[in-house]
């Protein structure tokens, strides 16, 4: 058992650099606003003595947030560009394949390795097809929401006649119902996000250890590794 | 059904002529009033409708008990602020809180200062037109006037014959204007009317001026609360914290400036209570006072809860300056004590009422009341269900439910307030009704009549801007002691609280005795209910047959005009009616509300 | 512009002679002598002031109290010189079938050229009969006054939102002014709030008059001069908020020193009003100057966002009553439970399925 195996599968090269320094970018900003979401809805502890002049904690706080929100919103538009013009992985998670019946029955395949009932997935240059509806739902539409919720509620601190409030507060707010509306949602996406970070991370760690591809190493060196020769 | 002798000594008689007045108007809220006339125009049979109703209860079913003042307050907001505080006290007394004494204190000034605001404004804005003429105030000699003025209040600095031709000039013009806003359609014709112009000027000017100023008295409220209308108060205290001179002073809700504008607006009201609406009440009065209807159960029956606890958190009679008690059957020799929780004495019944009990022969105790919505309409009913010719009181006919202690129709408001007062010997309202009495030169028996209930209105507003004071002072006697605690918090979170439990809160709202009752089950509001002034005064017939008091206070008046029966508006307006309080009532099944049948 | 009263006779084909006869009959009616005919003449050859119907549906009155208020117009003036308060049931001499008859006549003067102002809101379950003006629904008096109105102001949050008889599970089904069926496109505008501030009320009131046009109104129908900003974005407060000093508990060192209401559910930042601008009783104050946090009254439905004491709110909707943080702690510790109990499970699977491969 010791005797190390030669590895002769092929590598892909599937993520570009502007798709891995979108991914490592995304991740940074979504831990920060993770972080300081939840520090706006629950603030830290009051600070309790001296000038308000003298401190600048909760402004911080949202200054990191709108900061990171910037970013992410940057990289989401560069991530739609990369789509548009990019390789086909690049689109993959924005148009998931669902009028076709294989990709259903790709689903039902890893959905039972998922559940433990067969002993081994397939194999995949991209995402597999299970992956890529999570992404799609959990990533790519709560995201959307979050930027618009996100952008309507800083255009209420700009105010009207900003681009932010007139392009997201004006329509937003009267369709949420009202700006508490609009926070509470918003927070809610927060949840979102958090539990599809879970769920990406425990994932995609799993996936690295179990499935025939390299995962966590392709995001970082763009190649695609395999683990075996034999086709699915 | 020709002639009912009613258990509590009214013969009704709906044979006549049958007028009907919807919507009365000058009262918060809508109502309807329909009577009978005999052949000399005296009112034989009244019938007194509460049309709205907006189902508040059943709203705050499940809600957070802190909450519940905001809710309540929004039941009126002429009254506003009186319906928060009696809620802030019912789940006090379920949690067992106490509040600190400043926050009593405070507290306290604000419902003075409703109460003192919202008898100014009734007398003024809302009353002063069923007894004073604008149109014939034109016809004045501004110098009469000013003689009157100066005699009925040498105080008052607004006095010349000046002032008043210049008032009158405008007058004058609005009403040559054509466009009568307010006034147009009054009975301006109407020979109930019987103030000579120069007395009619002398009110309408009065009317200006206090329309002027009213706004000013609640704004004690402003500083304390944030707003004059539906301030804002917290279950344990009160919101405002008071920091006089440590740091950061300058941005407290309370501090030296602060205190120092509230004993300006005190001060100035007691001013113009005294100066202005205690003499327009005698001089009104004395020319209106053969005009001595619309007793009704004043002289029989009264009620009142008390209210303005002088030290916190003890609500028992001895403690509370506004007095409590009952009285019954005209015996003013005997004050009965009341226990608002006792089931056997509050009870709620609705024969007469639009709402459904499983059995309507019994009356609820609040604590377990039920509510059900059901809009009938009785045989003798004319007009379609959404067009209303004529009421059958035989059968349901009102949004109110009738209260009654044990049994008993009662009146409740200031000179209920005044009767109990006087009956216990109460010294501030006896002297005040002796002085009154002599002023005008009447017997005690001239108090149970419309004019009594609106003078005595006019005295308690002049008590509450006196103990206004008192409580200013009070609360900066105490903050000198060294407190300026202004709330409790220990059990302001929900987790801290018993899973079952119940409270009372009761307050004298201006328009007479409240009284909530909340119970509160897993954090959350089980069942709340109101009963409230308007709902014991304008309650319709009950499981006896007994009338409430507006019934009965209109009965067997003379009305001059039937086609301007200004004299029924006089006696409702005397008990100033807010029918958006009456109308709300829940249960336990609230939400279960059923779809109606016309007969 | 409006016609007078004048115009509208002669266009109907009355005769100068019978308007002056009408003009001796209302003096008359007044009780006034017969001198008085000819000033009402003039008066109404020369341009009225613009007659305003005020309807109370379901509401508390606290738009009227708040109205009366006012510091600057004093309402006196407003009544008096400004506009002609034809029908208001809460302040009128008039009642009965006499105040009724008001709103027919005004229709029929000035058809199109009066403002209808509507406190409180019409429930429209029971047929209506939840709230009866003169042996009738409101709804009905609202619908006809609307259709001849020239514009319709929705005073406070009972007739711009529906505020608290509106508030779940409202039972009458009250409907604020803009959703009643029958009320059509005329132009509304919101001054929401309960009560609105005084001289917010009156301002939109003299603005119309001043300026002879409706007030810019944003998406909602609120006047941008007093509803395009929180509360929070001018709150005297607010370095204390970007400093991170909040009021913790009611009467606590925070509370005394004015630090930020915020951690005890001040809704301040989501709702739009002048209280931290022109505050109330004329500028003396507002509900966070004295220490409460703000409920967010002008906002529509605030009422169903769970307690006033919260910083987040309630969601409902899912048959449970939670706020996000409750909702979104609950589903990462399911999805981080499930994820842990997964790994376990794979980890087993793949030791036991190692083992059968050796």
């Amino acid at each position: 058992m010791s005797v190390a195996k030669i590895h002769t599968e092929e590598a892909i090269y599937v993520y570009g650099p502007w798709i891995r320094i979108w991914h490592w970018t995304q991740a940074f900003a979504i831990l920060v606003l993770g972080v300081t979401g939840y520090l706006i809805g629950a603030p830290p502890e009051s600070v309790s003595s001296g000038e308000a002049s003298d401190h600048f904690q909760m402004g911080y706080i949202r200054y990191f947030h709108f900061c990171a929100a910037y970013i992410l919103i940057i990289g989401f538009v560069v991530r739609i560009w990369r789509a548009i013009v990019g390789n086909r992985h690049n689109r993959e998670i924005f148009l998931p394949p669902v009028w076709r019946t294989s990709f259903w029955s790709e689903v039902w395949h890893e959905i039972k390795w998922y559940a433990l009932v067969i002993p081994e997935p397939k194999k995949y240059v991209g995402h597999n097809p299970l992956a890529l509806l999570a992404m799609h739902i959990m990533y790519v539409w709560t995201t959307i929401f979050m930027i618009i919720t996100g952008l309507s509620l800083y255009g209420e601190g700009t105010g009207m006649g900003t681009w932010q409030h007139t392009f997201f507060t004006s329509w937003v707010n009267p369709l949420f119902g009202q700006s508490q509306d609009v926070h509470t949602w918003h927070h809610l996406g927060m949840w979102m996000l958090i539990c599809f970070v879970i769920t990406h991370v425990y994932v995609a760690v799993r996936e690295d250890i179990m499935s025939r591809q390299s995962i966590i190493s392709s995001m970082i060196s763009g190649w695609r590794t395999f683990k075996d020769n034999r086709s699915n | 059904m020709a002639i009912i002798n009613t258990p509590n000594g009214y013969k009704l008689d709906d044979s006549g002529q049958r007028v009907v007045v919807d919507p009365v108007t000058r009262i918060e809220g809508h109502m309807r009033c329909e009577v009978n006339l005999d052949a000399d125009n005296y009112i034989r049979n009244a019938v007194s409708t509460g049309t709205m109703w907006r189902g508040l209860e059943v709203i705050l079913k499940g809600r957070d008990p802190r909450d519940a003042w905001a809710f309540v307050q929004r039941i009126c907001g002429v009254c506003t602020g009186t319906h928060a505080l009696t809620s802030v006290r019912a789940v006090e007394d379920a949690l067992n809180i106490d509040i600190p004494e400043n926050a009593n204190s405070i507290r306290n000034i604000m419902q003075l200062s409703l109460q003192i605001h919202d008898h100014l404004v009734h007398f003024y804005h809302l009353h002063a037109l069923d007894w004073v003429n604008p149109v014939n105030a034109l016809k004045a000699d501004p110098k009469a006037t000013s003689e009157l003025q100066q005699k009925v209040s040498p105080s008052h600095p607004k006095s010349s014959p000046g002032y008043f031709r210049d008032i009158q000039t405008r007058i004058r013009k609005f009403i040559e204007s054509g466009q009568l806003g307010p006034f147009k359609n009054g009975y301006w014709t109407n020979p109930a009317y019987l103030l000579p112009p120069e007395a009619d000027l002398m009110a309408v000017t009065h009317y200006l001026e206090a329309l002027d100023f009213q706004k000013e008295i609640m704004t004690t409220r402003t500083i304390f609360g944030g707003k004059d209308i539906h301030p804002n108060w917290l279950v344990g205290g009160v919101p405002c914290a008071i920091n006089m001179d440590g740091d950061l002073a300058a941005g407290a809700p309370i501090n030296m400036e602060r205190l120092n504008y509230v004993r300006g607006v005190v001060q100035r009201t007691i001013r113009f209570v005294n100066d202005v609406y205690i003499p327009d009440i005698l001089a009104i009065g004395g020319f209106y006072k053969g005009w001595l209807y619309g007793g009704g159960l004043s002289g029989t029956n009264v009620l009142a809860y008390g209210d303005i606890p002088d030290n916190a958190n003890d609500y028992s009679p001895a403690n509370l300056m506004m007095p409590q008690g009952a009285v019954i059957n005209g015996d003013l020799s005997t004050v009965h004590p009341i226990d608002l929780r006792n089931p056997d004495e509050i009870q709620e019944f609705v024969p007469h009422s639009w709402y459904k009990y499983p059995d309507e022969a019994k009356g609820l105790h609040p604590w377990d009341g039920i509510t059900e919505p059901n809009y009938e309409l009785g045989p003798n009913f004319e007009g379609t269900k959404t067009d209303i010719k004529k009421l059958d009181e035989g059968a349901k006919y009102s949004w109110i439910k009738a209260p009654r202690w044990k049994g008993h129709a009662m009146e409740v408001g200031p000179l209920a307030r005044y009767v109990v007062g006087y009956a216990q010997g109460h010294e501030y309202f006896t002297e005040q009704i002796n002085f009154t009495l002599k002023a005008l030169d009447v017997p005690i028996s001239a108090l149970f009549s419309t004019l009594g209930r609106t003078a005595a209105r006019a005295l308690e507003a002049a008590w509450a801007a006196d103990k206004q004071l008192y409580f200013l002072d009070k609360l900066v006697n105490n903050i000198k002691n060294g407190d300026s605690t202004t709330a409790n918090t220990e059990k302001f979170d929900p987790s801290t609280w018993p899973s079952d439990i119940k409270g009372l809160g009761f307050t004298e709202a201006p328009r007479g005795a409240l009284g909530h009752w909340v119970k509160i089950k897993d954090t959350k509001i089980d069942n709340y209910q109101c009963v409230v002034p308007t709902t014991w005064n304008g309650s319709p017939r009950d499981n006896q047959g007994n009338i409430g008091a507006f019934e009965a206070s209109l009965m067997n008046t003379k009305v001059e005009v039937a086609e301007e029966p200004v004299e029924i508006l006089r006696t409702i307006h005397s008990f100033d009616p807010c029918l958006a309080c009456s109308t709300h009532v829940m249960s336990e099944d609230g939400e279960t509300l059923a779809d109606v049948k016309v007969r | 512009m409006h016609e007078t009263f004048y115009d509208v006779m002669r266009r109907q084909g009355i005769t100068r002679r019978s308007f002056l006869k009408y003009c001796s009959l209302a003096a008359a009616a007044l009780g006034l002598g017969p001198e008085f005919a000819p000033k009402i003449a003039h008066a109404m050859e020369t341009k009225p002031r613009i007659p305003v119907l005020w309807l109370h549906g379901l509401e508390c009155t606290c738009c009227s109290e708040s109205f009366i208020r006012s510091a600057h117009p004093l309402a006196k003036d407003v009544i008096l010189s400004m506009i002609s308060l034809d029908y208001d049931d809460t302040i009128m001499a008039a009642a009965g079938h006499q105040a009724e008859a008001i709103i027919e006549e005004t229709i029929e003067k000035y058809d199109g050229n009066f403002i209808l102002a509507v406190e409180g809101n019409a429930p429209l379950n029971e047929d209506g009969m939840y709230c009866i003006i003169g042996g009738k629904p409101f709804v009905e008096q609202l619908t006809h006054a609307a259709k001849h109105a020239k514009a319709i102001i929705s005073w406070g949050s009972c007739a711009s939102w529906g505020c608290v008889q509106a508030a779940r599970p409202n039972p009458t089904r009250a409907t604020p002014t803009h959703k009643v069926p029958g009320i059509g496109n005329k132009p509304i505008i919101k001054v929401p709030g309960c009560p609105p501030i005084s001289e917010v009320m009156t301002a939109v009131i003299t603005y119309m008059l001043t300026f002879e046009k409706m007030p810019s109104l944003d998406r909602q129908g609120r006047p941008k001069m007093f509803y395009s900003q929180r509360i929070h974005d001018k709150c005297y407060r607010r370095p204390h908020f970007d400093a991170g000093q909040f009021v913790e508990k009611f009467d606590d060192e925070g509370a005394k020193k004015g630090y930020c209401l915020y951690k005890v559910g001040c809704k301040g930042p989501t709702t739009y009003n002048a209280c931290s601008t022109v505050r109330w009783s004329g500028g003396l104050s507002f509900p966070i100057q004295a220490g409460h946090p703000c409920i967010g009254c002008s906002e529509d439905g605030f009422w169903d966002k769970g307690s006033f004491y919260d910083r987040l709110t309630d969601i409902h909707g899912f048959g449970v009553e939670a706020d996000a943080d409750e909702i979104g702690t609950t589903a990462a510790v399911i999805v981080g439970g499930a994820a842990a109990i997964h790994a376990g499970a794979s980890a087993v699977k793949r030791a036991t399925q190692q083992g059968d491969q050796e």
